[in-house]
């Protein structure tokens, strides 16, 4: 036996346990972060009273579905789901075609106050909306959208960070680009939807899910902009579930779930343009 | 980045915040000083009115309950109940509705946003249309016609009342020798009764919430002011005055209690906040306040047969000082107001409805549905409150606390515009002291400079 098999045997098996102890770190780490979801899972499907039971279940024996019924037509939730994914495909449509445009109006377009109407639009980025809210509530109800869909989205058409987010991915396209793209007889509008949409779709995907994230979870402006259960979002009735009384508790987790299902979906569609949309100002020098 | 650029960059947020910020231009608004009752005789019926509340689940179907019975019992209003989900978010959405224009005809607020609410001078006061309709308050407790009363003029109609109350466990207190029919009935036999638990293997036998409503109460309780100028009933209120003997006292009481582990404390905001009664629920606690809202919960809860070795015991809360309690306590919960940015006849549909809700049978029907407490004496003495009582004895407790002792400017509250930054600065002053080990004199002190600080910021800000 040489040497080198020696070492290339203890190299394996180093290499080997190595692994088993990084699985094992990450298996342990996978549990504590997806308990609290199984566990909404899991009391969702049990009878309140053994919610409440100790030491807690953490199967359920004898799964009962009528929680989440309850939580669909008692909860309002199926109207609740329906208003959230019309006003979140709005918002996010929106969002995402107005920073298409207005990020390649920065990142390409020469025009007089660039660089100051570039600086304000990242200043409405520290504004936080609490701040406006309230001029925002009397503008939206001055235009009659009080208690619409269209009063619900339309703020939240046009943000400066996605606008910010394209033009720093469009800045990372070489110029020549343009240029070859401009001898083929390209206009602005077929390079833009041909060539730098295609290019920045990592951003694109980013951009997607954040605006997505953002329009599904908000609370506050749809409570305001709302009059009655009819066009209320599913935060707030999940919000309405959460205070309600104790002996129905399988009712609020099962309300949970059904918030959250969409965005789950979303998150295994787009993991990996979103990873690569994060991480892709990472490696560029 | 360039000086030039720097300097673009504050332009532009300064433009930005300018025209973000810049609030609509105050519209002058007072409260109401009459009451157009007779203005829904004229209007063609129904007169329909909308009223903003955060009763949700049982509490809610009860509200609703006494709303379509009355949409039915007559043909001249008809009344439309929308739910807001929370207090606060009732405040913000009203807040948001002043500027726009999108108000109800009643809302429902919590207890401590009074101030806020009169500030926007949008209400009409429940005791002038009273005193139109001569309509009598006399049945009503007077603690809780005094809790709404500021300045001579009663401006909302009470509603929802709780007060706080001590849960302790029967079963806890006589393994330890206790008598658990006796509990504690103020601070030392508290702590006493604390030590004894403690003894008995009991980790730390209190769970204290840090609910600055608690030196609210105590301070009530020794008939002490909270807050000058009559704790804000003579005269919009300019200081607090809780760093007294009284309020010092149950600081250092509070501090022992933890820092002898024998009180363990939670947060009374956020997720934490019912950590109190998980302790009771899991035998590290035996003790605890709060109010009697929960009343309903704690008993589903422990009834549902899973804690044989509890017993669930009710009793008033325990006050600073030995002996007879001077004061008293104040109440809390919510109250309804009429808003004078509706039609006048639907400020006066508005009243209409608001009698009918506080009506002798309907406060009976309310208490009794919601656990919440009967607010007028009729109410109270009524066969159908009686026999409730009879049957959850523990129910009656804070209804009991809310009669006794007297009636004064200290016992009906404090009231305070700036409430949350208020209760803030104390809550911040009981964690310095449970977390840092900060001295209760000089943590008292930092909460009433702060309070008080907070209370003049707002005073300017609106113009007081």
């Amino acid at each position: 036996m040489t040497v080198d098999t020696v070492d290339a045997r203890a190299l394996h098996r180093r290499r080997v346990w190595g692994k088993v102890g990084s699985y094992t770190l990450l298996t342990v780490l996978a549990v504590i972060v997806l308990f609290p979801i199984y566990i909404t899972v899991v009391n969702s499907l049990l009878p309140s009273r053994e919610i409440l039971s100790q030491p807690p279940k953490l199967f359920p024996s004898n799964p009962q579905f009528n929680a989440y019924s309850d939580a669909w037509n008692v909860g309002h939730m199926g109207t609740y789901l329906k208003n959230s994914f019309i006003v979140t495909f709005l918002i996010t449509v929106g969002q995402v075609v107005t920073a298409i445009l207005a990020g390649y109006a920065f990142a390409f377009l020469e025009f007089p106050f660039k660089r100051l109407l570039f600086v304000v639009f990242l200043a409405t980025l520290m504004v936080p909306f609490e701040v406006t809210i309230v001029t925002n509530v009397s503008t939206i109800s001055d235009l009659g959208w009080y208690n619409t869909y269209a009063g619900l989205a339309v703020p939240f058409l046009a943000t400066g960070f996605g606008a910010f987010l394209m033009r720093q991915s469009f800045l990372t396209l070489p110029a020549e680009l343009r240029d070859a793209a401009a001898l083929d007889g390209y206009g602005h509008w077929r390079f833009l939807w041909r060539v730098a949409v295609p290019l920045a779709r990592p951003a694109v995907a980013a951009l997607t899910v954040f605006a997505f994230l953002a329009a599904w979870n908000q609370y506050l402006w749809p409570l305001l902009i709302t009059k009655d259960d009819k066009l209320r979002t599913v935060q707030i009735g999940l919000k309405q579930l959460q205070q309600s009384s104790i002996d129905q508790l399988n009712i609020v987790f099962a309300g949970a779930v059904i918030a959250v299902i969409p965005l789950v979906i979303l998150l295994l569609f787009f993991q990996k343009q979103l990873v690569r949309g994060l991480t892709a100002g990472a490696v560029k020098g | 980045m360039t000086i030039r650029s720097t300097r673009l960059v504050i332009v532009a947020i300064l433009a930005t915040a300018a025209l973000g910020v810049l609030p609509a231009s105050p519209a002058f608004a007072a409260n109401s000083t009459s009451c157009p009752l007779g203005a829904l005789k004229k209007a063609s019926k129904p007169v329909e009115i909308t009223m903003w509340h955060w009763m949700l689940r049982a509490n809610g179907d009860v509200l609703q309950k006494l709303t379509d019975a009355f949409n039915a019992s007559q043909k001249n209003v008809k009344v439309t109940l929308v739910n807001q989900v929370g207090w606060e978010e009732t405040l913000a959405k009203y807040k948001a509705g002043l500027s726009s224009g999108d108000l109800p005809d009643i809302v429902q607020l919590q207890e401590t946003d009074q101030q806020q609410m009169i500030d926007t001078g949008t209400v009409v006061p429940a005791g002038v249309c009273a005193k139109a309709d001569k309509y009598s308050f006399s049945d009503f407790l007077p603690r809780v016609t005094s809790y709404f009363t500021v300045e001579g003029v009663q401006y909302a109609m009470p509603f929802n009342t709780s007060g706080p109350v001590l849960y302790y466990n029967k079963k806890a207190f006589a393994a330890a020798g206790l008598d658990p029919e006796k509990p504690p009935t103020n601070l030392s036999e508290l702590r006493a009764a604390a030590e004894k638990l403690k003894a008995n293997g009991v980790a730390t036998p209190m769970g204290l919430k840090t609910d600055p409503i608690f030196l609210e109460q105590w301070t009530a309780m020794s008939n002490r002011l909270f807050a000058n100028n009559g704790n804000g009933r003579k005269a919009r209120t300019t200081k607090t005055v809780f760093d007294s003997p009284v309020g010092r006292q149950v600081f250092s009481w509070m501090a022992g209690m933890v820092k002898d582990g024998l009180a363990e404390t939670n947060s009374d905001i956020g997720t934490g906040a019912s950590d109190n009664f998980l302790g009771i629920r899991s035998g590290s606690h035996a003790m605890t306040i709060d109010s009697s809202a929960a009343l309903g919960t704690v008993t589903a809860i422990l009834g549902a047969g899973n804690d044989p070795n509890i017993e669930l015991g009710v009793a008033p809360m325990p006050g600073p000082g030995s002996g007879a309690i001077r004061g008293g306590v104040f109440v809390q919960g919510g109250e309804l107001f009429m808003v004078n940015k509706s039609a006048p006849a639907k400020q006066a549909a508005a009243w209409e409805f608001l009698k009918y809700l506080d009506s002798p049978e309907n406060m009976t029907t309310w208490a009794i549905g919601t656990g919440y407490l009967p607010i007028r004496k009729s109410s109270a003495s009524s066969t159908e409150m009686q026999d409730y009582w009879a049957k959850n004895p523990d129910f009656k407790v804070a209804y009991d606390q809310l009669v006794n002792g007297p009636d004064s400017i200290a016992t009906a509250g404090s009231v305070i515009g700036p409430n949350t930054e208020v209760r803030g600065a104390v809550r911040d002053a009981e964690n310095s002291m449970f977390l840092e080990g900060t001295d209760p004199k000089a943590a008292i002190a930092a909460a009433a400079k702060n309070a008080t600080a907070a209370i003049l910021d707002y005073n300017s800000r609106i113009g007081a």
